[in-house]
């Protein structure tokens, strides 16, 4: 990595560890969703990085554009003293930190004994010079049916959340 | 070192802190962003090898990851409607109603 590599790096990770770190100890649902945001923002920014073009624009227009608008247009149907009227945390939240920062050192330890290839680090992402075409070429030959298959999972939601929202509805 | 450890560092905080979000808060909306974020960073970790490792089929299984991550917010959101319009709050410790 050179020195302005680096540099990015530093701070799009930290708009990502930031944003996560808000949206979990916010008081406001609605600043969650807010910090959320921030921290899709900064995961974008380090799939600039790893030269996952397509993913960058996917990241911005799926999550930050379309999942927190939904989860933001639901909350807003919800009366708000109620949702702001809980407490935060649930009385067993020692609990959930340890079990967290467990799997974190579990991670560490794996990340520091694994070994990867990296002689091809960076090929093999574009044909000529385009990632979105490299990745459609990949996405509707390879995986032509695991496509279809999420093709049929978002249709399965869809009718699903339907049929679960219609039901006390006359 | 490496230079890929670092971003695997970041995707692996990215998902204890997401972890730590589903375990402790109270709020089921919190709980679901949580959920986004642990997933998010599972498909950060996809792209990340896949860089790493010179092939694109990392990166089309974050597509993958992206749209089942989408369905499951979408019926998330409606269970959590269904349920305040059984008890009228979104408390997840309020939610065992099947416990008895």
């Amino acid at each position: 990595m050179t020195g302005i590599e680096a540099c990015v790096f530093a701070i799009v990770s930290l708009m990502a560890i930031v944003g996560a770190l808000g949206v979990v100890f916010c008081r406001n649902p609605y600043h969650s969703a807010l910090w959320m945001v921030f921290s899709f923002v900064g995961i974008a920014g380090l799939f600039a990085l790893l030269q996952a073009y397509f993913l960058t624009a996917l990241q911005i227009i799926v999550y930050a554009g379309a999942i927190v608008v939904m989860i933001a247009f639901v909350m807003m149907t919800i009366d708000f003293r109620k949702v702001r009227g809980l407490s935060k945390f649930v009385p067993q939240w020692l609990w959930g930190l340890i079990i967290s920062f467990g799997i974190l050192i579990d991670l560490f330890i794996l990340t520091s004994k694994m070994k990867i290839d990296v002689s091809q680090a960076g090929k093999n992402l574009a044909i000529a010079g385009s990632n979105t075409k490299a990745l459609g070429m990949e996405l509707f030959t390879s995986y032509l049916f695991p496509f279809e298959m999420v093709a049929v999972i978002l249709l399965v939601a869809l009718i699903g959340v339907v049929v679960l929202t219609k039901r006390g509805i006359k | 070192m490496q230079y890929y450890v670092p971003f695997l560092m970041v995707a692996f905080i990215l998902f204890a802190v997401g972890a730590i979000g589903v375990l402790v808060r109270r709020n089921f909306f919190v709980v679901l962003m949580s959920l986004e974020i642990m997933i998010n960073s599972a498909g950060l970790v996809f792209v990340i090898l896949s860089y790493f490792s010179g092939t694109i089929s990392g990166q089309v299984f974050f597509i993958f990851v992206a749209a089942v991550a989408a369905s499951e917010t979408a019926v998330g959101l409606a269970i959590a409607v269904l349920m305040y319009r059984v008890r009228h709050t979104v408390d997840v410790t309020e939610f065992s109603i099947m416990k008895r």
